[in-house]
């Protein structure tokens, strides 16, 4: 049994989340990157750049040809695009597919959590940068920090989640997600509702669930309704060795009657009750508007606009918290449109990006996690259950700036491939051999299009520092300037 | 370290020049001469007359009753706590592990807490039962968010108190580590207009890459970012990261070895504390740090965490008074978690959250001691039904504000709040 589940982090940055009360990091000095693919327009451009973890030159393509409106629909509808790329990636790999008590026997044998850590955080971070489903990986990532759980000493368990909670409900309708992450034996015990019975209640989970995955800490619930909630949570619990574990025990639950959010639960149930709270926090229209605000967070700004948030609240409320319905109106709406720009790369979101824009073979995934991990952001890994901050506040101090470059300068140095990455830069960039076409070529594939001229010219005085450009200085400065260009302010804001 | 470029050449593009900050008053005889001073253009007056602030936030709602044990109060704490409490001092059949360090007859250290009982002794601890933010919340982020604030209850301050009094000091400071943050993510106490420095490890902090390349690479990265110039706050930034790899590339030239055989624990926590201390010794207009500790939220099996995470506080701030030595005049270091657990345990042998809590403040300008309006644990004296806050952590810090900071702005720091003098530490 797991000794310390609940370890909490030391960690700052947890309060940053707070940070929408007149904190707000401007964005203003930062140059937008002009519209690389003739024909397209900044708004598919800006669009692209928030519903892809990185635009590359073909996604530019297929949305010039689609059109906006249309790509949307074809994003939503995940199950129907092909991932050939992922599916062989998931076939090859022994792990991120075992079930339930397969994945409890690896745990138990020795490293067995350490590999299982291991395979489903580089499964997160490989599908994030190759999958074609880009808009649905953007939503696990979303929901995994919702209801978050940290993967340490609940490897197996919390594999499981995200391929049975997180992935099943992501794009799908938010009570039956609400239900599965109250049933996941993951968040059960991560949350203690294992432990919560009825001589001896736990509020923690009854806590967590109203103020972090449906009502938000304003959604006007008292301590009471935290104690009335436990109560009717008790009972609720875990049985090893199945092959579903989650089973709920009648003689732990509290039966008598309870009032919640000024509902009463009538006494003599079982399992009733909690369906019945968990139907009353899907409903409540504090739900409606806290998860809309955490939405337009993550895809628009750190500022949300009202107005959108309102208006993505009434969605949720009319379709019974239908997400895809959700994410149509927020990607469609004109606050979103207006918003280019303004959202800063979390580490992950920047590590994935250098992936997807280069795609290095790679032997081994250690030094893209070991990178992620220097970096304070590595999967499943933020112990606290309100998931890693959405805020540039968070991850903008000097601190994470001088990781960022370095990650990146690391990334791109031929000692790479002791590591076991191997770029084929010249593919990626095959015509440069002038400076000016190896700048612009590099502007094209990392930024998606031009600099700013004044900026272009300082990256050109960097390949020309010790002399015009020879086939010699070629791998060296091309290596250079891409690393140059991630580490520069174009590549942090999206 | 190995691609560190020649940081003269990069110094002529950074910031910040050459001049002298006196900050500390400290007796630059006392430390080794290879010990590298930072130096800083004085822009206007001397800096800070006033003592190093050391902020230790641990994070998960510290067990108060584990640290301090309210052993004299005999009844109810032993039975609300049938597995999980200390025994008093002296008591037969205990082993050392489980056993109280007698304070004043009334209350015990937590035995893993025996680093620090040569410091009470020696006057430099003040202990402050019964305290914490009076806001009722007991949710971590909630409770962690108003306390570092500084306005409970309230949810429209912008800003962190520690940044509200460097903002309103009557001083100035251009250090660029005039406020640092331990860690990679900068504490919300710190967040404001003030700007802060986020550094996890000195050794660490400067750019990495191909050594024939590293110099143009920097200038180039400088310009981009319009370093010299800053047009933004991601720019700002940039210009900080630059002005601090110069300064703690000569910070980080030799090997710090902390004095008078102080040990610090092997954690974060520790090195967190080591890096401080470092710091203090380099004078680099340091005035106030902020690190945190974990490990606190004891809701099951409390009673080996309790003891390892006690153990790395007490290990820490021992560690940090040996390592200081006669420079702790000059430095104040306080303790504080977000409120305090449940008196009676749970049925997971753990505590859930509560209420009053314990603070330490540790510096030579402390008025050692218990500084406790002890409440009491019977049913009438809780605040719904955990241990009452009979001080408020604003006293405490305002104290040391006023009385070692040498900053009387209470007002702009604690708006709307009136502290009541407590005694715990001396004026400077």
């Amino acid at each position: 049994m797991p000794v310390n589940r609940r370890e909490f982090l030391r960690m700052s940055g947890l309060a940053a989340a707070r940070l929408s009360l007149g904190m707000s990091i401007t964005w203003s000095g930062v140059r937008t990157v002009q519209a690389a693919e003739e024909g397209n327009t900044p708004e598919a451009m800006h669009l692209l750049n928030r519903v892809t973890w990185a635009v590359r030159p073909e996604d530019a393509a297929k949305i010039g040809q689609m059109g906006s409106t249309a790509y949307i629909d074809w994003q939503l509808a995940y199950e129907a695009i092909p991932d050939p790329i992922v599916t062989a990636f998931l076939k090859a790999q022994p792990i991120v597919n075992l079930t339930y008590s397969q994945m409890a026997q690896l745990a138990m044998q020795k490293n067995g959590d350490d590999q299982i850590n291991a395979a489903v955080s580089w499964a997160r971070v490989y599908r994030a940068a190759f999958s074609e489903r880009q808009l649905f990986e953007l939503m696990v990532e979303f929901w995994t920090d919702h209801f978050n759980i940290p993967i340490l000493d609940l490897s197996a368990e919390k594999a499981v989640d995200d391929r049975e909670v997180i992935r099943k409900h992501a794009l799908g309708k938010f009570r039956g997600f609400l239900l599965a992450s109250a049933q996941s034996p993951a968040m059960i015990s991560y949350l203690n509702n294992d432990a919560n019975v009825k001589a001896h209640p736990n509020e923690n989970y009854a806590r967590e669930v109203m103020e972090l995955h449906t009502l938000g800490v304003d959604g006007g619930y008292t301590e009471r309704d935290v104690r009335e909630v436990a109560r009717a949570f008790t009972g609720w619990g875990i049985r090893d060795g199945q092959s579903n574990p989650f089973y709920f025990d009648n003689d732990a639950h509290d039966s008598d009657a309870k009032t919640i959010l000024g509902h009463t639960l009538p006494a003599g149930r079982g399992i009733e009750d909690v369906l019945n709270v968990l139907d009353i926090l899907a409903m409540h229209p504090a739900t409606a508007r806290f998860i809309s605000r955490k939405l337009v967070r993550r895809f628009v700004s750190d500022t949300p606009p009202q107005s959108l948030v309102d208006s993505t609240a009434q969605v949720f409320s009319t379709t019974d918290g239908d997400i895809r319905q959700v994410m149509r109106h927020l990607l469609t709406s004109t606050e979103f449109m207006a918003s280019t720009g303004q959202k800063f790369r979390r580490p992950l979101d920047f590590v994935v990006a250098m992936l997807r824009l280069t795609r290095p073979k790679l032997d081994t995934p250690d030094p893209i996690l070991e990178m992620l991990y220097t970096m304070g952001q590595s999967p499943f890994s933020w112990h606290p259950p309100n998931g890693y901050p959405d805020s540039a506040h968070a991850w903008m101090n000097t601190n994470g700036l001088l990781k960022r470059w370095n990650a990146a300068l690391a990334f791109v140095d031929d000692s790479t491939v002791e590591m076991g990455i191997h770029h084929s830069f010249d593919t990626l960039i095959p015509t440069a051999s002038t400076a000016t076409t190896l700048v612009d070529q590099a502007a094209r594939l990392i930024l998606g299009g031009a600099m700013m001229a004044v900026d272009r010219q300082q990256v050109l005085n960097y390949v020309i520092n010790d002399g015009p450009l020879t086939a010699e200085q070629l791998p060296i400065k091309r290596a250079g300037v891409i690393g140059l260009l991630m580490a520069s302010p174009y590549f942090q804001w999206h | 370290m190995a691609n560190v470029f020649t940081r003269r050449q990069f110094l002529g593009t950074a910031s910040s020049a050459v001049g002298m900050i006196g900050t500390l008053g400290i007796n630059p005889a006392l430390f080794p001469r290879w010990m590298p001073r930072m130096a800083f253009r004085d822009t206007k007056s001397a800096g800070s007359r006033g003592d190093v602030l050391i902020v230790i936030a641990q994070r998960g709602g510290m067990d108060g009753l584990s640290a301090v044990v309210p052993y004299a109060d005999g009844g109810v704490y032993y039975d609300k706590r049938p597995t999980i409490a200390i025994r008093p001092p002296n008591s037969s059949g205990g082993a050392e592990d489980d056993t109280a360090i007698d304070l004043d007859g009334h209350f015990g250290l937590h035995p893993a807490l025996r680093p620090l009982k040569d410091v009470y002794d020696a006057k430099q601890l003040a202990v402050i039962h019964a305290a914490g933010s009076p806001d009722p919340s007991r949710s971590h982020f909630d409770a962690m968010d108003y306390m570092e604030r500084g306005t409970p209850g309230d949810r429209m301050t912008s800003n962190g108190w520690i940044n509200r009094h460097l903002e309103s000091a009557a001083w100035q400071n251009a250090s660029p580590f005039r406020a640092v943050g331990i860690g990679s993510m900068i504490q919300t106490s710190l967040s404001g207009i003030v700007p802060a420095l986020s550094l996890q490890s000195i050794a660490d902090f400067h750019l990495n890459g191909r050594q024939d390349q590293l110099i143009a690479m920097q200038k180039t990265l400088a310009g981009l970012y319009n370093a010299s110039a800053p047009a933004s706050a991601l720019g700002t930034q940039a210009n900080e990261v630059f002005s601090t790899i110069a300064l703690l590339g000569k910070l980080a030239a030799s090997e710090y070895t902390p004095e008078h055989n102080a040990t610090y624990p092997e954690t974060e926590f520790g090195a967190g504390l080591k890096q401080i201390a470092q710091l203090i010794k380099a004078e680099v207009g340091l005035e106030v740090a902020c690190v945190d500790s974990g490990g606190w939220d004891t809701h099951d099996n409390e009673t080996p965490q309790i003891a390892a995470a006690l153990g790395e506080l007490g290990q820490g701030l021992r560690a940090l008074h040996d390592d200081l030595g006669p420079s702790m005049a000059n430095v104040t270091v306080v303790t504080m978690s977000e409120f305090g657990r449940r008196i009676e345990e749970n049925a997971s042998h753990g505590t859930d959250h509560g209420h009053g809590n314990v603070m330490f403040v540790m510096g030579g300008g402390v008025n050692g001691g218990l500084h406790t309006h002890w409440p009491g644990l019977q049913p009438d004296q809780l605040d719904n039904g955990d241990l009452a806050i009979t001080t408020d952590y604003r006293d405490v810090l305002a104290e040391i504000v006023t009385l070692r900071l040498l900053n009387p702005a209470l007002g702009a720091i604690f708006p709307g709040f009136t502290p009541t003098s407590r005694g715990i530490v001396r004026a400077r």
